[in-house]
């Protein structure tokens, strides 16, 4: 099959030919989707049970540095796996992600999300032996804890939109 | 595997099965859920979303039973913790899921990848009742000392794995030829 000479990166990207091999396999695009959704809920799964933490709605009982032990391998884990994944995706459509709206969203929402993280984990993080076992958390890792679950739900949405509406802008 | 399936969903179409579809293609929860273009999106994202809470807490309570996370604590207090989460998790997952079925009966109800999804469903939440039942009541028995034997520990991650499962069925419901 001939494909049009691309005008610009994201065409060059979408018909290079790791692009056209994924768009033109009938197994591949569902099963990337696949394993970028067993690495999102993952990833979302893990952040879940630490974002409560941090607001301080469950897992009092534990302290935060021990639950940042136990779930932070599993959420770069299963992050690094839906990030590859997404990647392949992406590249099998570029130009149609990078017009989509909810696609925009979804990657700026995700580098906020990163940012909150980074402030939480350099910032907020530093005192933490002072709150460690509290039960009632400071405000900083509070704000970490309800914007990370914001963030993320959102992402979720924005993520499933872009399937419904990919093609539809041009 | 494709041939199979084709098979299974050719059979489906001449049970039941149809006209319950076709039953529910006609309610108007079904022309609701189809009329506003948002809706099914909407459901989705809540199944995702449902999935990852009931999923976390599901693998951090099998991390537990293998010793790799929850150091400290003891089977009471991690079931205590992550159990309410699975369970209604689980319900949003199949109010959500009921949503959505709704939306699209033909392309569900008509579908072998569903069915077998529906199954594998039906024997996960058996496992894993029995499993953490089972589980829990052996370490109180067995007091502070309790250590998970060798197939308590595989269960769990046979569990792990049935939810991949399910999800694996999830995503290819939409591209099984019906």
């Amino acid at each position: 099959m001939m494909y049009p000479e691309p005008t610009n990166i994201w065409e060059s990207i979408e018909y290079s030919s790791l692009g056209i091999a994924i768009a033109e396999s009938t197994w591949a695009f569902p099963t990337l989707e696949t394993l970028h959704v067993i690495g999102l809920v993952t990833v979302l799964g893990t952040i879940f049970v630490m974002d409560l933490r941090l607001i301080g709605a469950a897992s009092k009982n534990t302290a935060v540095t021990r639950m940042a032990k136990d779930t932070l391998p599993w959420t770069w884990g299963a992050f690094v796996l839906a990030a590859i994944t997404g990647t392949l995706l992406f590249i099998s459509k570029a130009s149609s992600y990078m017009i989509n709206p909810y696609f925009l969203v979804k990657m700026s929402l995700m580098a906020i999300a990163g940012l909150n993280m980074l402030y939480f984990h350099f910032v907020t993080w530093k005192n933490v032996a002072v709150w460690d076992n509290a039960g009632v958390m400071p405000s900083g890792a509070k704000f970490a804890g309800y914007s990370s679950l914001f963030f993320w739900i959102v992402i979720v949405f924005c993520g499933r939109a872009i399937g419904f509406t990919l093609g539809i802008y041009y | 595997m494709g041939d199979l399936l084709y098979n299974m969903t050719d059979w489906m179409r001449g049970t039941f099965l149809l006209d319950w579809a076709f039953w529910m293609q006609e309610t108007g929860f079904s022309l609701f859920m189809v009329e506003n273009f948002w809706n099914v999106p909407i459901a989705q994202a809540i199944h995702i979303l449902s999935i990852a809470a009931a999923f976390g807490a599901t693998l951090m309570l099998v991390l537990r039973i293998n010793g790799r996370a929850g150091a400290g604590l003891s089977m009471e207090q991690v079931s205590a913790r992550y159990v309410p989460w699975i369970k209604w998790g689980l319900l949003v997952i199949i109010i959500s899921g009921l949503t959505m079925i709704f939306a699209e009966p033909v392309r569900n109800m008509i579908n072998a990848v569903f069915w077998i999804k529906m199954v594998v469903l039906v024997l996960m939440v058996l496992v894993s009742l029995k499993y953490v039942g089972s589980v829990r009541a052996r370490a109180q028995s067995s007091g502070l000392t309790w250590q998970a034997t060798g197939s308590a520990k595989s269960t769990g991650w046979f569990i792990i794995l049935l939810w991949c499962l399910i999800m694996v069925c999830g995503r290819w419901i939409a591209y099984v030829p019906v």
